[in-house]
């Protein structure tokens, strides 16, 4: 390696500026500006964001995309499959208007007569075949599958439901961002109660301590012992089941994870100097609370909250499913699914959709909330 | 600690590798087998390799049902899954047979009715056992009835079934006679005199019913608390016997052929396999590969399989209706609730969200049920359609419903049905009502069976979903709750023409049965012309049925389906 | 320690009791009436059979009876099921549950861990997304929809295992897959999370600069570093098992508990209702205390007696 000479002449002491010496060479970033930064770097977590912010804008808008109103029936319009204009040659998408079922017999011409059965047609006007394999005769050699063109049957060439439309006939598409809606509602309110309850029971349980906190703490021990599902199963059965019952059957116990959070970290920071300079400078009790402990544990409770929404939206659809959902014509994504669930083997379509919906809401959230904990951890700052 | 680590994780090796053998085994089983080959019984061949059935002619049916079987205790059912299981394996004094007509069981013949048709005389066949051993006797059917009626066993059918039938029975059930007063006596070990209240004229059919059942008194009594609580704690006397019935532990029993039944040469069937499936979708896919011989379908199966030779609707004079509770001052409007009643479009509902052959309903007593005496007609022939679909007439009503009242809005809770297509049924009925009759808002609150059945019985609702069975053949059955003072009568209907109408058939017209008929025509006509109720549909049921499986016979009420000549011809 | 688990006893015979009185309490305030049919009896019929149910009683004394019957393990009787004791009811549906639940928790674990574990140590490689794509599968899709895929595909189109019932090892595997997907992906998620951050510490960066072997850093120090979280997941798992079964059981007719109380919610036969619930509550509030004990043996830092913080 060469060692070369450096000439003493090119060190210059630099000159000795005051001001600049206070100056602070990299932007003065606030605990939000620098999460927000390390939150952009994080891939995932911005597809998160980006998932949940499109679902929330077609929540607000989807259904209003057409004409058709989220309780508009038309019985002549039964469960349609689903078609969308201009994706209609690409087949595999199966957004073209057609049912399809596949049937083995021991001939093609058997198995077509079957598909015939199925479609209840009597000729092939509207059935289109694909020959999977000839048959020789022995049993379920023969495979065909057979499409049949509803719109087409049903004189109802210039329609487009993009995702279909249910037994009585309502657009799907309309129902999905409307129950989307819904279910984000309850588990907005849910999570939002749940933060004001636990945020200040536990604020208040953490910062005064002693005997106010012993007493605190066996309250929610005894509630977390409760389990949630039993809770909310006897309130629905109080009250009648609908959007209010759900948000009260999950609040009601759901509020003491994030008391329990709030007061370890409130347990934490009381300690530390700036908020004994401000109990010395004559601030309130409230004010402390307010001003200085909350907004120092409000990136725990960020995270808290957006674990707690998908799990809202998640057992609303639970209940559904047990028949403890909303009320007919309203609609939700838990009770879309479990509608469709009913016809999931003849008519997949009106499941997929609001399925698809509900799990990119559920990995939205999630990654979107792992990426927040990861950007609002003190821990991670450069 | 270090130990504990290294075993989790040896476990979970293990545990994968046991799993992933486990899978690999039964796929190549499947592989040979291959797919719907219909009758195969895959995967349960180990276990229970019992439950065969693909063998030719091997007598063996596999069923399911979507609920436990509540009780075996025959005073004490109430409903048609509990009938049906009594009904299969239990021999009352007649059964029913194909053509819904009372067929002799443990009575040798027909009855002998005295002139005023109150005292019936009946000889029981003297080959008829329990299954521990002991004759079926006389006093068997006396310890039964008064058993039922007792308020001490608390039944509610007892009284439902027997009160103005059986001489005494309303007043022992009140607690006012003695239970040894009930009109029914053992003349002798085989023979029965039983005395009416009054000369009903359905007794034949009503001898056909659950709770008409004898019980044998030396059995129930040495039970005492545990009596039917558990296959072990029954005997029967019927076709089949029960087997690994605990409704505690299990979802599934058995029912054999009882080699003691007096009729047994006649039973064809060696075993009757049941399970309970509550999803549809499982009981399609169980029917499917072939582990059960029929499965009930819903709406959405339905247009998979309409086209099959497996498909098979059974219909019943099973009513659907909208009970209006008139306590609602809108809805003791009649116009109000004539509007209501025709705004339906009840054809599109059968079609479309039913689509399971059942047929529109415009009348408070189903078509097939009865006929009339003289005439033979049957009683929706008589007296045709009396509340159909008119939009433009229910418009009409609306508004001056509406002026009458003094309104323009009106809004009515509507309590949900239960079946399984509630949820959409209840919407089209909101849907329909509220884009017809102007100025309307339904709110639909849908709520489980028992639920409502509280609700219901608490006059707690505007607008109901509800429907109604038969419990015998007569159209007495239908328009009895209707009255006044029916315990039924929950929606605060009244109408002096109509109670009298009905007083007068249950009453002096017992003995003029040409007469009495008319009287029941001429109340549905009051009954419909005040819209006390909308009818909706006369259910028919959806069936996956094997093919092979021939006899079982449908019955209008009790139990739903009789085996005793069923048979299985492959 | 003793004291810490006595204590903590204590506490729970306090929940279980106020649960029990609530129950009760809210049983009496729902409207309609236990006794079926009410209407449809006559006063007599009535009057035997409140006496025959102490429901003629005033209620504080209905409530003293109710609470002697329970010390003593007696629920009352079924009301839809003529005359069937809940305790027997409840003993003989629960070892189906807690098998299932068992099953599915282990299979979900052990494979959730193994899956985290590969994921962190090839941190970034086709494994690890594959695992995160499961994971992600198994957090955002129903379990019920999981269950009715796998029983069609795997049941009916393919024919491998069972369709439904519980007669044998074969019957309880769809189910058990199942149950087990969503605490599958929740460990999956969570060791994978926490395996990184502990590679990554000090600790074992001198570990590895002693000269301790790959597989001696990643479970002497790794995993059981990494493990602590994943017991504090251990708790939402149990709840999920429970609602799990609810759903599973009815799909695949499983005669558990879940499937039991189902009905009774539909049929509102108060005594099951209560009788479940309140095992519901004891099996959750045991899951708790296990976890607490389970953290001071796997971290010794946490101490019990001063885990009161």
């Amino acid at each position: 390696m060469d060692k070369e000479k450096l000439n003493k002449d090119l060190f210059v002491p630099a000159k000795p500026d005051e001001n600049e010496s206070e100056q602070i060479q990299r932007p003065n970033l606030t605990y939000w500006q620098d999460a927000w930064r390390r939150l952009k770097t994080n891939k995932g977590a911005i597809f998160g964001l980006v998932v949940i912010v499109l679902i929330g804008i077609m929540s607000i808008i989807g259904p209003h995309f057409n004409e058709d109103g989220v309780d508009d029936q038309d019985l002549g319009l039964s469960k349609l499959p689903p078609r969308v204009q201009g994706l209609e040659s690409i087949q595999w998408l199966r957004l073209d208007g057609t049912k399809t079922e596949t049937y083995e017999a021991a001939s093609v011409e058997a198995a077509k007569e079957r598909i015939r059965q199925r479609f209840t047609q009597t000729d092939d006007e509207f059935i289109t075949y694909d020959v999977k394999r000839e048959g020789d005769g022995s049993k379920d050699s023969a495979k065909v599958a057979g499409f049949y063109h509803v719109y087409e049957a049903k004189g109802l060439q210039d329609e487009y439901f993009w995702f279909g439309t249910d037994t009585l006939g309502r657009d799907l598409f309309t129902r999905t961002w409307y129950g989307t809606r819904i279910s984000l509602l309850i588990a907005f309110v849910a999570a939002a109660i749940d933060m004001l309850i636990g945020v200040a029971y536990g604020g208040i349980s953490g910062y005064f301590g002693g005997r106010t906190d012993n007493v605190m703490q066996r309250i929610i021990e005894i509630l977390v012992g409760i389990p949630n599902l039993v809770v909310v199963i006897l309130m629905i059965m109080i009250l009648d089941p609908g959007i209010i019952a759900i948000i009260i059957a999950l609040t009601i116990t759901g509020w003491t994870g994030m008391a329990r959070i709030v007061r370890g970290q409130v347990l934490k920071l009381k300690g530390q100097e700036f908020v004994l300079a401000s109990r010395t400078l004559g601030s309130s009790h409230p004010r402390i609370l307010s001003k200085h402990l909350i907004p120092n544990t409000l990136g725990m409770i960020i995270v808290n909250t957006m674990f707690t929404i998908p799990n809202a939206i998640f057992f609303e659809a639970f209940l559904s499913f047990i028949g403890l959902g909303l009320q007919p014509p309203d609609a939700s994504l838990g009770t879309l699914i479990n509608d469709g669930f009913k016809a999931l083997q003849i008519n997949p379509h009106i499941m997929i959709f609001p399925a698809i919906v509900i799990s990119l809401i559920m990995i939205g959230f999630n990654i979107l909330a792992d990426g927040l904990r990861d950007a609002l951890d003190p821990k991670m700052r450069e | 600690m270090r130990k504990a680590n290294w075993l989790l994780l040896a476990m979970a090796l293990l545990l994968s590798v046991f799993l992933a053998a486990c899978s690999g085994g039964s796929s190549s089983e499947g592989d040979s087998s291959g797919e719907d080959t219909g009758s195969t019984e895959e995967g349960t061949d180990e276990g229970t390799s019992e439950e065969g059935g693909e063998a030719s002619g091997e007598q063996v049916l596999n069923l399911l049902d979507t609920s436990q079987i509540p009780t075996m205790d025959s005073s004490l059912a109430t409903d048609a899954v509990a009938f049906q299981y009594l009904g299969s394996t239990m021999e009352g004094l007649y059964r029913l047979g194909e053509n819904a007509e009372p067929v002799p069981g443990i009575a040798e013949g027909e009855p002998e009715v005295s002139e005023d048709g109150l005292t019936w005389n009946i000889k029981l066949r003297e080959d008829a056992v329990w299954s521990n051993g002991d004759p079926v006797t006389a006093h068997d059917f006396v310890f039964a009835w008064r058993r039922a009626i007792d308020p001490d066993t608390g039944s509610e059918y007892g009284p439902f079934m027997m009160n103005d039938v059986l001489k005494n029975a309303t007043a022992i059930n009140n607690g006012e006679k003695d239970v040894e007063e009930l009109g029914v006596e053992a003349v002798s070990d085989y023979e029965l005199k039983i005395t009416l209240e009054k000369a009903v004229p359905y007794f034949h059919s009503l001898l056909t019913f659950g709770t008409y059942l004898p019980l044998n008194e030396d059995f129930v009594t040495e039970q005492g608390d545990d009596y039917a609580l558990t296959s072990d704690n029954l005997i029967y006397n019927g076709p089949f016997t029960l087997e690994d019935w605990d409704p505690k532990a299990n979802e599934s029993w058995t029912m054999k052929k009882n080699p003691d039944y007096w009729d047994a040469e006649t039973v064809q069937l060696e075993e009757i396999n049941v399970d309970v499936v509550k999803e549809t979708s499982t009981a399609v896919n169980l029917y499917e590969t072939g582990e059960t011989d029929r499965a009930s379908l819903t709406a959405e199966f339905v247009e998979q399989y309409a086209g099959t030779e497996d498909y098979r609707t059974m219909p019943e004079p099973t009513l659907f209706y909208l009970k209006m509770n008139q306590a609602n001052e809108y809805l003791k409007n009649q116009n109000i609730r004539k509007a209501i009643a025709m705004a339906i479009n009840k054809q599109d509902m059968v079609d479309v969200i039913l689509a399971n052959g059942s047929i529109v309903a415009n009348g408070a007593v189903p078509v097939d049920f009865t006929t009339h005496p003289e005439s033979g007609e049957d009683f929706r022939d008589i007296n045709g359609d009396l509340l159909t679909t008119d939009k433009e007439k229910a418009k009409e009503l609306w508004q001056k419903g509406l002026d009458e009242l003094g309104v323009d809005s009106i809004e009515l809770g509507y309590l949900g049905g239960d079946t399984e297509t509630a949820t959409e049924m209840d919407a089209y009925i909101k849907n329909q009502l509220e884009d017809t009759l102007e100025g309307l808002t339904v709110n639909i609150s849908s709520v489980p069976f028992e639920e409502r059945l509280a609700r219901d019985e608490a006059s707690d609702y505007d607008i109901q979903n509800s429907g109604w069975g038969p419990d015998y053949l007569d159209p007495s059955t239908w328009l009895n709750m209707w009255t006044s003072d029916s315990p039924y009568m929950t929606m605060n209907y009244n109408n002096e023409e109509y109670d009298k109408l009905i007083k007068e058939a249950n009453n002096e017209l017992l003995t003029d049965l040409p007469a009495r008929y008319d009287n029941f025509l001429e109340a549905e006509k009051v009954l419909m012309d005040d819209a006390a109720i909308a009818p909706l549909y006369q259910r028919s049921r959806a069936y996956l049925w094997r093919p092979s499986v021939k006899g079982v016979i449908f019955q209008p009420m009790g139990a739903d389906f009789s085996y005793k000549w069923a048979y299985i011809e492959e | 320690m003793v004291r810490y688990i006595l204590q903590r006893l204590g506490y729970m015979l306090l929940t279980l009791f106020l649960i029990a009185t609530f129950s009760f309490f809210l049983m009496k305030m729902l409207p309609g009436s236990p006794m079926k049919a009410e209407q449809k009896l006559s006063e007599a019929q009535l009057e035997i059979l409140y006496e025959k149910y102490n429901l003629d009683d005033p209620v504080p004394v209905q409530y003293i009876n109710y609470l002697g019957n329970l010390a003593q393990g007696d629920l009352g009787v079924s009301f839809q099921m003529n005359n069937q004791p809940v305790t027997a009811l409840l003993a003989s549906r629960i070892p189906v549950s807690a098998h299932l639940g068992f099953q599915a928790m282990i299979l979900g674990t052990i494979l959730g861990m193994l899956l985290g574990l590969v994921a962190a140590v090839r941190n970034n490689s086709w494994i690890d997304y594959t695992s995160n794509v499961i994971s992600v599968i198994g957090i955002s899709i129903p379990s019920f929809i999981f269950a009715g895929l796998l029983q069609y595909f795997v049941g009916v189109k393919l024919g491998l295992l069972p369709i439904a019932f519980w007669e044998g090892f074969q019957h309880t595997i769809m189910p058990t897959i199942a149950l087990a997907i969503f605490p599958l992906a929740i460990a999956a998620r969570f060791l994978r999370t926490e395996m990184i951050e502990v590679l990554g510490s000090d600790y074992i960066v001198t570990a590895r600069a002693k000269g301790v072997t790959k597989g001696g850093i990643m479970f002497k120090h790794g995993l059981r570093n990494a493990l602590i979280p994943l017991v504090t997941v251990m708790g939402p798992m149990a709840v999920s098992l429970m609602t799990g079964t609810l759903v599973i059981e009815q799909i695949f007719s499983i005669p558990g508990i879940g499937e039991q109380f189902v009905t009774s919610v539909t049929t509102n036969d108060f005594p099951v209702i209560m009788g479940t619930t309140l095992f519901f509550a004891f099996f959750f509030i045991l899951i708790i205390l296990v976890i607490d004990i389970l953290y001071g043996i796997i971290d010794p830092r946490i101490r019990l007696a001063g885990g009161k913080d």
